[in-house]
C-alpha cells in the first residue's frame, strides 16, 4: 500500500542533520587522535635490506636488455642462486607475515590501537543513536524496495504496515557510517584512520600468502625468464 | 647574506629553517666557516636536540679539518638511528676527503650490501674505482647505474669508456654498442661518444688483423660517425676542422 506519509520537518532538523554532524565531527576527532597516538616505526635492518634487494632485482629485471649478457647471467646467480642467493629463502624460514604481526610487539600493539579506535566509536554512536532515534520514522529512501528489507530498516517501527521506504534513523545511521568516507578523504586528505571498511576488508582477507617470500618468489621467478 | 634572510624571510616562517640548511651547506662548499657557524648555531638555537642539526654540526667539523671529532660525531649519530643514509655517505665523504681512497671502498661497499638500491652511492663507487684504475669493478657500478636508469646517456657513456680502456675484442666490441646506445638516447649530439664509436672501430680493424673480421656494418658506422663529427666541427670550431681531419687519417678512418 503506497501512502504517502508526510514527515515532520523537525525530523530532518533534530534528527538527520545532527547524526550526521555528530558522525563527522567524530570522525574527524579519531584522526587526531589516532594520528597522536602513532608510534614511529623502527626500521628492522633486515626489512630494509629485504626492501632494497626487492628493488635491485626489479631494476635487474627492467633493464635486463640493456646490460651484457654475461652480467646479466652473473648478476642473476648472485640473486636466485640456490644456496645463497639474496632472494632465495630457505623453506621453513620464510615468516608468515601473519606469525609476525603476532608476535612483534610493536605492530600488535598499532594493531590493537587501531582496532579500538575502530570499534569504540561506533558502538558509542549506534547505542546512542538507538536509544534517543528509535520509535519513529526518519526518513523515506527514494527508490522502493522489497518486504525483505523490512527487518534490517525499521527496527524500531513496530508497524507492519508502514511501506519499507520508511526507514528509521538506525540504517541513516549506517547510511552515514559507509558513506562518509567519500567526505573524509576530502577534507581529511588521503591517508585517514576513516578506512573502516577497508580495514574490515583487510581483516577478513587475512588468510593470504606470506607476501614477503611471495615477493621473493615472484622476482626470481621472473629472473628466470 | 644573512641580512638578506633575516629581512625578506621572515614571514614564511617554515621555509626559514630549511634556507638556513641550504645556505650552512653552501657556506662550507665556499669554506666561508663563519657563515656556516653562524646558520648552525641559529639552527642549534631553535631545534636542540635534533638530528639533522647535529648533522650539520658534523658536517662544521668536517669542513674545519677535525677529522677526528667529525668521525665521532658521524658514529654516535648513526649508533641513534643506524638506517640513517645520509650519515652514512657523509662518513664516505670523510674518508675520501683524508685522502683514504680504499677506506673509503670499503665503507661504500659495506653500504652499499644494505642499501643497494641507492644510485649515488654506485655511481660515487665507479667513481672511486676509476681513480684508482680498478676498471673491472667500475664496469661493475656502472652496469649497476644503468640498470636502474637507463635512460641516462651519462652512465652509457661512462660503461663505453670503461670498457674502452679495459680493451681486448669483446670489450671494443660492447664499448660500441654502448656509445651507439649514447648517440641514440642524446640525439646524435654527444661528440664523446661519435669520437668515441670512431676510436672503437679503429681499434678493432687493428686487433682483427689476423682474424676473420666480422665488420657487418662498421663501415658504415664509422663513416657516419666520421661525418657527423666533421658536421660539427664546421659549425662550433671550424678553425680545429684540419686537426681533425688529421686525427682521422692517422687512425685510418674512412670518411
Amino acid at each position: 500500500m503506497a501512502e504517502d506519509l508526510v514527515l515532520d520537518t523537525a525530523i530532518r532538523d533534530w534528527v538527520l542533520i545532527p547524526l550526521t554532524v555528530v558522525m563527522i565531527l567524530i570522525g574527524i576527532l579519531r584522526y587526531f587522535v589516532s594520528k597522536l597516538m602513532q608510534s614511529q616505526p623502527t626500521p628492522d635492518a633486515k626489512v630494509v635490506k629485504e626492501g632494497q634487494v626487492v628493488v635491485r632485482a626489479r631494476n635487474l629485471r627492467a633493464g635486463a636488455n640493456f646490460i651484457p649478457a654475461k652480467s646479466f647471467r652473473a648478476r642473476r646467480a648472485y640473486f636466485s642462486n640456490e644456496e645463497n642467493g639474496l632472494l632465495h629463502v630457505p623453506k621453513g624460514q620464510g615468516q608468515n607475515p601473519q606469525a609476525q604481526m603476532f608476535s612483534d610487539p610493536n605492530m600488535a600493539m598499532d594493531m590493537m590501537k587501531k582496532n579500538l579506535s575502530m570499534i569504540i566509536p561506533q558502538t558509542l554512536t549506534f547505542a546512542w543513536v538507538n536509544f534517543f532515534f528509535s520509535g519513529f520514522v526518519a526518513a523515506k529512501i527514494p527508490f522502493p524496495l522489497t518486504q525483505r528489507f523490512r527487518s534490517m530498516l525499521q527496527n524500531g517501527i513496530d508497524l507492519s504496515t508502514v511501506d519499507v521506504s520508511y526507514v528509521s534513523s538506525r540504517s541513516w545511521y549506517f547510511l552515514n557510517l559507509f558513506g562518509l568516507r567519500g567526505l573524509f578523504s576530502l577534507i581529511l586528505g588521503e591517508e585517514n584512520a576513516m578506512d573502516d571498511t577497508q580495514r574490515m576488508m583487510q581483516m577478513g582477507g587475512f588468510g593470504f600468502d606470506p607476501t614477503k617470500s611471495d615477493c621473493y618468489c615472484v622476482q626470481r621467478i621472473a629472473l628466470v625468464y | 647574506m644573512e641580512l638578506g634572510l633575516s629581512k625578506n624571510y621572515s614571514d614564511c616562517n617554515l621555509v626559514e629553517w630549511t634556507l638556513y640548511e641550504q645556505v650552512a651547506v653552501a657556506a662550507m662548499d665556499c669554506q666561508s666557516l663563519d657563515v656556516a657557524k653562524d646558520c648552525v648555531n641559529v639552527l642549534q638555537k631553535k631545534f636542540p636536540e635534533s638530528k639533522r642539526v647535529g648533522r650539520l654540526e658534523a658536517m662544521l667539523l668536517e669542513a674545519k679539518g677535525s677529522w677526528g671529532e667529525a668521525e665521532k660525531a658521524y658514529s654516535s649519530l648513526l649508533e641513534d638511528n643506524p638506517f640513517d643514509q645520509v650519515v652514512h655517505k657523509r662518513r664516505v665523504a670523510l674518508v675520501k676527503a683524508q685522502g683514504n681512497l680504499s677506506g673509503a671502498i670499503d665503507l661504500l661497499n659495506k653500504y652499499l650490501e644494505t642499501f643497494m638500491a641507492d644510485h649515488d652511492a654506485w655511481r660515487e663507487l665507479a667513481e672511486i674505482y676509476i681513480s684508482l684504475q680498478m676498471y673491472k669493478q667500475a664496469a661493475f657500478c656502472y652496469e649497476e647505474l644503468i640498470l636502474s636508469q637507463p635512460t641516462v646517456p651519462l652512465y652509457h657513456l661512462a660503461y663505453a669508456d670503461v670498457l674502452y680502456t679495459l680493451g681486448g675484442i669483446e670489450n671494443l666490441l660492447t664499448a660500441k654498442k654502448y656509445y651507439s646506445i649514447t648517440i641514440d638516447l642524446t640525439g646524435g649530439k654527444n661528440t664523446r661518444a661519435l669520437f668515441g664509436i670512431c676510436l672503437c672501430t679503429s681499434a678493432i680493424t687493428q686487433l682483427s688483423k689476423g682474424r676473420n673480421k666480422e665488420d657487418k656494418d662498421s663501415p658504415d658506422l664509422q663513416s657516419l660517425a666520421s661525418a657527423a663529427l666533421e658536421k660539427e666541427y664546421k659549425r662550433r670550431a671550424s678553425d680545429k676542422l684540419s686537426a681533425l681531419t688529421l686525427a682521422f687519417k692517422t687512425l685510418k678512418v674512412s670518411s
